[in-house]
């Protein structure tokens, strides 16, 4: 077993090792996706405009973070009439839908080539769940955890339903069966590139912009910041709250729900019965003074999220009320009176 | 057949083996695969000072302008 200073070791080689190896990793598939989705590309988000009728001075990011269903910030900004724009990620979606938010944007990044599809109601439902239990385990809509053939396909009437009036920011990145459902569900989708690596050098963010001319945008690494990054640099909106962006786990989710469960124990040799905390580092919130714990990948978040942050120009104001961002100046608010305080003008 | 060839030369040179190197090594390349699969594809790269770009021809203008409506 490893001692303590050992553990804090491995837990920040870990974290900083994952851009680079991403990378590699990733970067036929990235290539293969974009030269795909080149076939399809009628607007990049140049053309975007922000919405008329709302108050521009303010957004909301809705990411789907666990505290998105826990504090209940859907139905909060609904019981408000919330007049801000709105930006939600893929993962959140149907959440909105369900409690009558309807999103300004909607954004997508991700280009995994099952899992991101469901999202927006996956024709395929059935075949996929067979080969990959990611939505038995994950956390981000605990509604599709429990959905049947039946319950997935009202979710794709959902989806149709709205889509025609929804915004789509799609990365060029992202998988050919999210690409022919958003555009089949007929979306106004607007495309981007995800900034991969300094475009001031040769690289792949270079080599995305050469099949399709499309902007680049820095993400962050996850789809909630790169939805906080349009809000605050591309729309340039002055004042942005954030829900949903826990970048952690609440304590009470047993170690065996977190994504990189089953992974970590292989990797470490270790077993259920060992103690796996240092793998699981906690947080106390300093506006709910609940503890929160968060893991390598979404540590890793968290450290880039901060990064951009400094170079925002935007007040940004965390009303997640739970997870592990906080910090490093950012202001924390119960998301109550940050929709109070809008309203009020 | 393992145990028959087992042994049955001396090689010339002399192998020295940083089992503990090696060790540390793998740990890393492990974690490495275990935060990849918890990304799922997610972009992994963060450039630190550039929030968009929108190719050289571009760079003269104002970058990133989106008027309201």
């Amino acid at each position: 077993m490893m001692d303590m200073h050992s553990n804090i070791k491995d837990f920040q080689k870990l974290v900083s090792s994952i851009p680079n190896v991403g990378l590699d990793w990733h970067r036929k598939t990235i290539l293969d996706h974009a030269r795909d989705t080149a076939n399809f590309i009628t607007k990049n988000i140049k053309e975007l405009k922000l919405p008329e009728g709302k108050d521009h001075s303010h957004a909301i990011v809705v990411s789907a973070g666990p505290g998105l269903h826990k504090n209940g910030s859907l139905k909060k900004i609904k019981e408000f009439n919330y007049k801000g724009v709105i930006i939600a990620v893929d993962g959140s979606l149907l959440h909105c839908l369900r409690t009558g938010v309807i999103p300004d944007f909607v954004l997508s990044l991700d280009p995994h080539p099952t899992r991101i599809v469901r999202w927006f109601g996956d024709p395929n439902f059935a075949t996929h769940s067979k080969v990959d239990d990611y939505f038995t385990r994950q956390d981000l809509d605990i509604e599709l955890r429990k959905k049947n053939i039946e319950g997935h396909l009202k979710d794709i009437d959902l989806v149709n339903q709205y889509a025609p009036k929804l915004k789509l920011l799609l990365s060029t990145t992202t998988s050919q069966n999210v690409e022919s459902r958003t555009r089949e569900a007929k979306f106004d989708r607007y495309w981007w590139n995800p900034l991969m690596d300094n475009p001031k050098e040769e690289g792949l963010t270079r080599e995305l912009y050469k099949i399709n001319k499309a902007p680049c945008v820095n993400t962050g690494g996850n789809v909630g910041t790169a939805a906080w990054v349009f809000a605050t640099s591309i729309f340039k909106i002055p004042t942005i709250a954030m829900v949903g962006m826990d970048f952690g786990y609440q304590k009470s989710t047993p170690y065996t729900l977190t994504q990189t469960y089953k992974e970590l124990l292989d990797t470490t040799g270790m077993s259920a019965e060992d103690d796996l905390s240092f793998l699981f580092p906690e947080f106390k919130n300093p506006l709910t003074l609940e503890t929160c714990y968060t893991d390598p990948t979404y540590y890793w978040y968290r450290s880039n999220f901060f990064d951009l942050y400094k170079n925002s120009s935007s007040k940004t104001i965390n009303c997640t009320e739970s997870g592990i961002l906080h910090g490093e100046g950012l202001e924390c608010k119960y998301l109550d009176d940050f929709l109070s305080e809008v309203a009020d003008g | 057949m393992e145990e028959l060839l087992k042994g049955n030369y001396k090689v010339t040179k002399n192998i020295e083996i940083e089992a503990e190197e090696k060790s540390e090594n793998n740990l890393t390349i492990n974690f490495k695969k275990v935060a990849l699969n918890s990304i799922g594809g997610s972009m992994v790269y963060v450039e630190r000072n550039t929030l968009v770009w929108e190719g050289e021809e571009e760079a003269a203008d104002k970058k990133n302008e989106i008027k309201s409506s």
